[in-house]
């Protein structure tokens, strides 16, 4: 019998019942459309978490205060000084380094048009800007010169901005009090990537040197970023720093590092490795839905045998081979979860775009993945639907124009 | 003289039952139908006319003894050989379900034609033709279950000719028709005989019998009598 001529029998023979076949295609469905789902997602977030790690580049490593990433956030830490980065700075042997930019973090009272909010405030080396990258909505970002002058200059995030003083008002050249002491405003920052440096479209930048000596309170170095020239030479570098900043802060072989140092290639490697291995674990549990699936289409099937055994009866009467009774019913078989696996893409696909959409990644369709599903619900026809349809096939002709 | 078309000798046919003895349905049956004859076969229920017509119809195989088709003998024929000899060489006309349910007229009588690997275009004509013949070319795109019992058999007459076999064998093709639909099916049948078919009709109604050239009576397995033969 031709290919085309059995499936399109199949397609004839499930429609009959429709409503039963479209309920056992859904166990199908729900599994092709979960791993389609997750396996989208995992892959828009790991697109998402490298686009935003790599808006940066991967060209440096920050150096944070502590033993612990905890430490380091609290604050408590004061193992990092400004020695220490003019130590790397000026270290002969460290040809591959770009730059070194410190920062130290406080939080500051600003007003200016009778508004008074308390704002994070970084204070920076100039050179920060090559490493945030932000768009400069207005102005410019203050110079190496403003920082060893000791300039009371400050540029402010875009949302800062519009808080003091309205949207799309450009406030270069405007005056604002930050801990009670008078700044000029030299530009406004948007930043360049949400995720990691969405903390600058709200926060203040002033140079390092003024927040060190001008603002009151506790100002510790937070953060130093050290840019190289050849990413490849990456982690070698951040060995050498290591053992410079280990040298310099006097520790024993037995201490433990009393500084963190991370970097945006150790940061993407991580969020992937956790993200395959999530979607990997949660795939596995929706094919566990396939299974079910395909144990329903084998019930189904058997069913569909039994109900249809004069019907089988007839056609071998008529000389159709028991081979032909066998493709019959396996067709039918695999038509059903192949419509329940492609039901299951449209899903799958459609639902990753509307969450892409909705929580802001990219919509990434795994062309491999799909493949694998066609490949896999199409399997499970024939894997669940070979014992049925075989049984079928043996029945005796004169026994199944008998059944009543 | 021509090779008959059916030739049965001494044929047996037992079934084991449960308790482990057996059931004896055919007796040593011998039968001889020549090409052209129109035969009907007749008996009581339980007389073993059933299990004849399954040996005849190449559905079963025979205990013991010979079933020559054509000359050949296809008692010991495998599951794939005697598919291949109803589809080729018998048409079958049944009492009941003789359609695929929710399956157009066209699609039904098509259907030997796709396991005998014939042409589509090659397909359409004969389908076309054979509709001719049995009256029903408006029913084409019909569904099996929306035309009257008297259409259905017809449908299937019209089935049991697609592939010009040698023998149409009919199992009581009128049982569940009135009488004049029975008397229009077995007219038709009728017909398709003086056209040069063989045709073998299983019944035990007398009526229906009569108008088959030669009666052949069953009872407990052993033909008691043969009427007409040579006609």
């Amino acid at each position: 019998m031709e290919f085309e001529e059995i499936v399109l029998n199949a397609i004839t023979a499930l429609r009959t019942n429709l409503m039963r076949t479209l309920l056992t295609m859904l166990g199908i469905v729900i599994g092709i459309t979960s791993v389609i789902l997750i396996v989208s997602l995992g892959q828009g977030s790991v697109a998402f978490v490298t686009n935003e790690l790599s808006a940066f580049g991967t060209n440096y490593f920050q150096i944070n205060p502590g033993s612990s990433a905890l430490s380091s956030f609290a604050g408590g830490s004061k193992s990092l000084t400004l020695e220490d980065a003019d130590a790397i700075r000026n270290d002969t042997s460290f040809t591959n380094l770009k730059s070194v930019a410190v920062f130290a973090l406080v939080t500051a009272e600003a007003s200016a048009n009778d508004v008074t909010k308390t704002y994070l405030t970084y204070g920076s080396t100039a050179d920060i800007v090559d490493m945030l990258k932000p768009t400069m909505v207005h102005g410019d970002f203050f110079t190496q010169s403003d920082d060893q002058d000791s300039e009371r200059v400050v540029v402010l995030g875009e949302k800062a901005s519009e808080v003091f003083f309205g949207k799309c008002a450009n406030p270069v050249g405007e005056k604002i009090k930050i801990d009670n002491k008078t700044f000029r405003i030299v530009g406004v920052a948007r930043s360049a990537s949400a995720m990691v440096g969405g903390f600058m479209d709200s926060a203040l930048f002033i140079p390092l040197n003024v927040a060190l000596h001008e603002i009151e309170g506790n100002v510790e170095i937070n953060e130093f970023d050290v840019s190289v020239k050849n990413p490849d030479l990456i982690n070698d570098n951040i060995e050498y720093v290591t053992q410079l900043l280990r040298e310099r802060h006097n520790l024993k072989s037995t201490d433990e590092n009393d500084f963190i140092i991370t970097s945006a290639t150790d940061a993407i490697t991580t969020v992937q490795t956790i993200t395959q291995l999530l979607t990997l674990l949660i795939t596995t549990i929706s094919a566990i839905s396939l299974v079910v699936g395909g144990v329903g289409v084998m019930n189904i099937m058997l069913v569909s045998v039994t109900e249809r055994t004069r019907e089988i009866g007839l056609l071998k009467s008529i000389g159709a081979k028991d081979k032909d009774i066998l493709l019959q019913f396996l067709i039918e078989a695999i038509v059903m979860t192949s419509i329940g696996g492609l039901i299951g893409i449209l899903l799958g696909v459609g639902l990753a775009f509307l969450i892409s959409i909705f929580v802001k990644i990219p919509f990434v369709v795994s062309i491999p993945s799909v493949l694998i599903a066609v490949g896999v619900s199409m399997l499970v026809g024939v894997i669940f639907g070979l014992y049925p349809a075989r049984r079928a096939s043996l029945l005796s002709p004169i026994d199944a124009l008998r059944y009543e | 003289m021509t090779t008959p078309v059916i030739q049965l000798i001494n044929v047996t046919k037992s079934y084991p039952l449960d308790d482990g003895t057996s059931y004896q349905a055919l007796n040593g049956i011998s039968l001889t139908v020549q090409q052209g004859d129109f035969v009907a076969i007749m008996g009581p229920s339980g007389s073993g006319k059933s299990t004849t017509m399954h040996i005849l119809g190449a559905l079963d195989t025979p205990t013991t003894g010979q079933y020559l088709f054509r000359g050949k003998d296809i008692s010991s024929f495998s599951s794939d050989e005697l598919a291949e000899i109803r589809n080729k060489e018998i048409g079958f006309v049944f009492q009941t379900f003789n359609l695929l349910p929710r399956t157009s007229v066209f699609k039904n009588v098509e259907r030997p034609m796709l396991y005998a690997r014939i042409p589509k275009n090659e397909r359409e004509k004969r389908v076309m033709k054979a509709l001719e013949l049995v009256k029903l070319t408006d029913k084409v795109q019909s569904l099996s279950n929306k035309i009257s019992g008297g259409q259905i058999q017809r449908v299937a007459i019209a089935r049991a000719l697609i592939m010009e076999p040698a023998l149409i064998l009919a199992d009581e093709p009128t049982g569940n028709l009135d009488s004049t639909t029975s008397k229009e099916i077995m007219m038709l049948l009728h017909s398709l005989h003086e056209e040069g078919h063989t045709i073998v009709v299983i019944t035990h109604d007398e009526d229906i019998a009569n108008m088959a050239h030669r009666q052949i009576r069953i009872v407990d397995g052993k033909i008691v009598s043969d009427k007409g033969k040579g006609k």
